[in-house]
């Protein structure tokens, strides 16, 4: 759990970093997030410790795989509004939630999904908003091998 | 060039007119790195990326999710998003130009509102989708 405070300054930038010159941004000391601001969560919580959740390492022990965040490729990221949008002013408190794993046939073998959650919430404990993960979990590289490319893409890839 | 438009009335199968981003410079992608957070050398080292097996370093999935949710902020305005879902298709470069298209796919009530679902892709100049996406707004 972190606090995780919703600054204007953070907000300019990262919505002229978006190419985004809406004026509420701009101008609004109080005005609202750009629908992916939250992914700037990483500079309040570290998303790692997700896989030290009781129940993540339950479901990674189950499957055999080893809790190695670098080898997560984000596939899908999803950004989900309850209520008022947050908005500059705001301290929000974060949680991480650890939502399973999942194994799909794909056409180049078996893949596993894991997903992953932050929640956000207000002072009053309200669910304010959430980030649904989605990334595949990479297979090791071979002891004689490099590190296959998207192994190195994926690295940092969690909060990305 | 900026398309604003609040009073934008959605119908399903409504196409939003599309806007394009870039040419991407590293200029864009570090200063996306910066104010994201997200501070993954691939995108900035082209050094590294091509020890990868990269032709270069490449861009940053979240700026291009970012492109699309500023297209539809353009249109539905800053307050209304409730839900915004990407998935991540393909690396794209510097130089790329990326289009942002999307259409009105389901109006529906939830939560005491009218919401209408938007189909998002983002294509590079060949036209292939590099991030395609579903986002919900309240409209009036």
């Amino acid at each position: 759990m972190a606090i995780m405070s919703v600054e204007w300054g953070k907000i300019r930038e990262y919505a002229a970093a978006t190419a985004n010159a809406r004026a509420e941004y701009m101008t609004d000391p109080k005005g609202p997030i750009p629908p992916t601001f939250l992914a700037t969560v990483v500079f309040w919580d570290d998303l790692e410790r997700t896989f030290e959740l009781p129940e993540a390492t339950e479901a990674l022990d189950r499957v055999g795989l080893t809790r190695d965040v670098r080898r997560l490729l984000s596939l899908e990221q999803e950004y989900v509004f309850h209520g008022p949008l947050p908005r500059a002013g705001d301290v929000l408190e974060t949680s991480a939630r650890f939502d399973g794993v999942e194994v799909k046939q794909a056409r180049s073998g078996p893949m596993i999904l894991v997903r992953f959650a932050v929640e956000f919430r207000g002072q009053d404990g309200a669910l304010r908003a959430e980030c649904l993960y989605t990334s595949a979990y990479l297979n090791p590289p071979r002891a004689d091998e490099p590190p296959a490319a998207d192994t190195a893409v994926a690295a940092g890839q969690v909060a990305s | 060039m900026t398309v604003t438009n609040d009073r934008f009335e959605p119908r399903v199968g409504t196409q939003l007119t599309p806007r394009t981003f870039g040419p991407l410079t590293a200029t864009d992608i570090v200063r996306y790195q910066g104010a994201s957070g997200d501070l993954n050398p691939m995108h900035h080292d082209d050094e590294l990326a091509r020890s990868a097996g990269f032709p270069a370093a490449f861009g940053v999935g979240m700026l291009n999710a970012g492109y699309l949710a500023t297209f539809c902020t353009d249109y539905f305005g800053t307050e209304s998003v409730r839900r915004f879902r990407v998935r991540f298709r393909k690396v794209v470069y510097r130089g790329a130009i990326l289009t942002a298209r999307g259409e009105v796919s389901r109006l529906f009530e939830s939560a005491g509102e009218s919401r209408a679902e938007i189909e998002l892709s983002l294509v590079d100049a060949a036209g292939t989708v590099v991030v395609e996406g579903t986002a919900e707004f309240a409209v009036s």
